[in-house]
């Protein structure tokens, strides 16, 4: 079941004093589906926290359609079952740790009795926050402001939480403890929606991904798909190859490396098969067989500058 | 709502603008205190004079203190749209199950039932020192609690309006010291100041329009002393005093409430519909 769906959602936005327009989205359209961690990619300016506002009724669309929970997403009756951490989120800083969580629980529909104050006892814990609780968050770092955006959007249990740069500031430890929490809230059915910079980290996490630039949607599938590079593959013998079979293997594919024990062709599957038929008929035996990939940050640099080039 | 209400007092507090508020208002309260135990009203004076001087001392107090009070309740309190609208907050308080109108509503009120508190505290402590030591309990003077908050409200409206445009306290403040000193003190004595130089009917009616369609803090003033004074204020049509001055209405009240509610139907519209 898809939570978000969008359809041609556009964004325009206007100078109040001239007469320059700046397209934040162009006919975007997509779904996430119920329970999966969806990420969004793109350089800055690119259209992600334009696309989160939209969803969040934050800003408003030009044209196109979006819907959350299957409602239109300028209709506020969903918002009880979402979560969201802001990029660059304030909090009022004469609060403290606990104050902030039961202000922003009571905003979000929740009542202030005990099993608030239970709720947010659990989410100080979970972020190692307990002994920072009465402080002022004016004297917490940027980590703990972090981990705290973070308790604060999944505080009210909520169906569909949205992340813009959860780890940003955070430690290399707060960064690997962020991931474990969305894994378990994933575990937990809940459907998040990350907007990050930090490639490795969405490659880590998320099930699906769409990489916008300039307000288009340049690429969009599953993770494991879109960082299998396509059709290059390493092949490693056990045996030596000799002359004559390397030069039949250039035969089959001119561009293919050929060296003593591996081979490294970007052909097709019929290709590497009659390769493959070369070194068994001649008693060669095959180590392995590699289909290369690629990491997510190559995959985005690639479909970038592609486009840009475009 | 409550609890966007309850952070706004929250705000109010960690402000020490409004700490420094409360210290002024207690030593104004102690001078009082002070002042009244060097007075000659014991025992000298028939009931009638020291009715008569409690009013005095009332009305007086009003007269100096209500733009003042008006003025910098506004100042303390301009920050908290701008604040509000801050990139990072705005986005997480709309992203919560809360329309934009309980927002700013609940804003709003949380503003003025701060001043307000600041208001009784004043304001009551003077007519309990007043009451207890002349033995004369005028209710009249409680009515400056009302007024001053209603002003407050009518000149906060600007300063949300302004707050949500421009996100900038300053102008606020600037557009309501401009508005409380200067331009509507002058549109009120319009015809005593300006219509007795200028004939032109087609500058007249601008003043006039002005005048009709703007808050009149000083006449909401003139309207708390009336009252304090147990007078008569009519509902349209002011008495002209020995000064030839308009005596004040009941109309101030009606047209400031009205620009008011028009304003912060706009700011609400406004809000509604603007991109963050």
């Amino acid at each position: 079941m898809a939570l978000i769906e969008t359809q041609n959602l556009s964004k325009e936005y206007s100078s109040r004093f001239s007469k320059q327009k700046v397209n934040a989205l162009n006919n975007f359209s997509f779904t996430v589906n119920e329970g999966e961690i969806f990420g969004l990619l793109g350089p800055n300016g690119a259209g992600k926290t334009t696309l989160i506002k939209i969803l969040l009724a934050i800003t408003f669309q030009t044209s196109g359609t979006a819907k959350i929970f299957g409602l239109d997403a300028r209709d506020s009756k969903w918002k009880k079952r979402v979560g969201y951490l802001p990029e660059n989120h304030k909090f009022p800083n004469y609060l403290t740790g606990e104050q902030v969580l039961g202000y922003y629980g009571e905003l979000s529909g929740m009542k202030r009795d005990s099993k608030m104050m239970q709720k947010i006892d659990e989410m100080l814990a979970l972020m190692n926050l307990t002994q920072w609780r009465k402080t002022r968050i004016k004297k917490y770092s940027k980590g703990m402001m972090q981990k705290l955006g973070l308790a604060q959007s999944m505080l009210s249990n909520p169906d569909l939480i949205f992340l813009d740069e959860p780890t940003d500031g955070v430690d290399p430890i707060g960064r690997k403890e962020i991931r474990d929490i969305l894994h378990d809230l994933k575990s937990k059915g809940t459907t998040i929606f990350l907007n990050s910079h930090l490639l490795s980290e969405v490659e880590m996490i998320c099930d699906r991904v769409a990489i916008l630039n300039k307000g288009d949607l340049i690429k969009e599938g599953n993770v494991h798909d879109l960082t299998q590079a396509e059709n290059i593959f390493m092949i490693h013998t056990v045996n030596t190859l000799s002359p004559e079979i390397k030069q039949k293997v250039s035969l089959i594919d001119a561009n293919a490396g050929v060296g003593d024990n591996e081979i490294h062709t970007e052909t097709q599957i019929e290709t590497l098969n009659k390769m493959i038929d070369l070194l068994r008929s001649n008693n060669i035996s095959i180590k392995t067989i590699n289909q290369k990939t690629s990491t997510l940050e190559e995959l985005f640099i690639n479909v970038i500058n592609k486009d840009n080039t475009n | 709502m409550l609890a966007i209400i309850k952070n706004t007092f929250r705000e109010a507090l960690a402000k020490k603008i409004f700490i420094g508020y409360y210290i002024f208002y207690g030593i104004v309260v102690l001078v009082m205190l002070f002042a009244v135990n060097l007075d000659a009203v014991e025992g000298v004076m028939s009931f009638a004079d020291v009715q008569k001087t409690i009013i005095s001392v009332e009305s007086g107090f009003v007269t100096l203190a209500f733009p003042l009070i008006l003025f910098f309740a506004l100042i303390s309190a301009s920050s908290f749209i701008t604040s509000m609208v801050d990139k990072g907050t705005i986005d997480l308080l709309i992203s919560k199950p809360v329309s934009r109108f309980k927002i700013l509503t609940a804003k709003y009120i949380g503003s003025t039932l701060f001043v307000a508190a600041s208001i009784v505290f004043l304001i009551g402590s003077i007519w309990l020192i007043l009451s207890l030591k002349s033995g004369y309990w005028n209710a009249g003077f409680l009515f400056t609690i009302v007024s001053l908050t209603f002003a407050f409200a009518v000149m906060y409206s600007i300063s949300i309006f302004i707050g949500l445009t421009t996100q900038s306290s300053i102008i606020s403040i600037l557009v309501n010291f401009f508005l409380i000193f200067v331009f509507c003190p002058v549109l009120s004595a319009r015809e005593q100041l300006i219509f007795t130089f200028v004939k032109n009917d087609g500058v007249k009616f601008i003043f006039n329009f002005f005048y009709y369609i703007l808050p009149k803090p000083g006449e909401i003033k003139d309207v708390t002393i009336a009252l304090i004074a147990n007078e008569n204020v009519p509902l349209w049509k002011g008495v002209v005093n020995e000064l030839g001055m308009m005596g004040p209405t009941w109309m101030s009240v009606f047209t400031s409430f009205l620009f008011c509610a028009v304003l912060y139907s706009y700011s609400v519209y406004y809000f509604a519909k603007k991109d963050y």
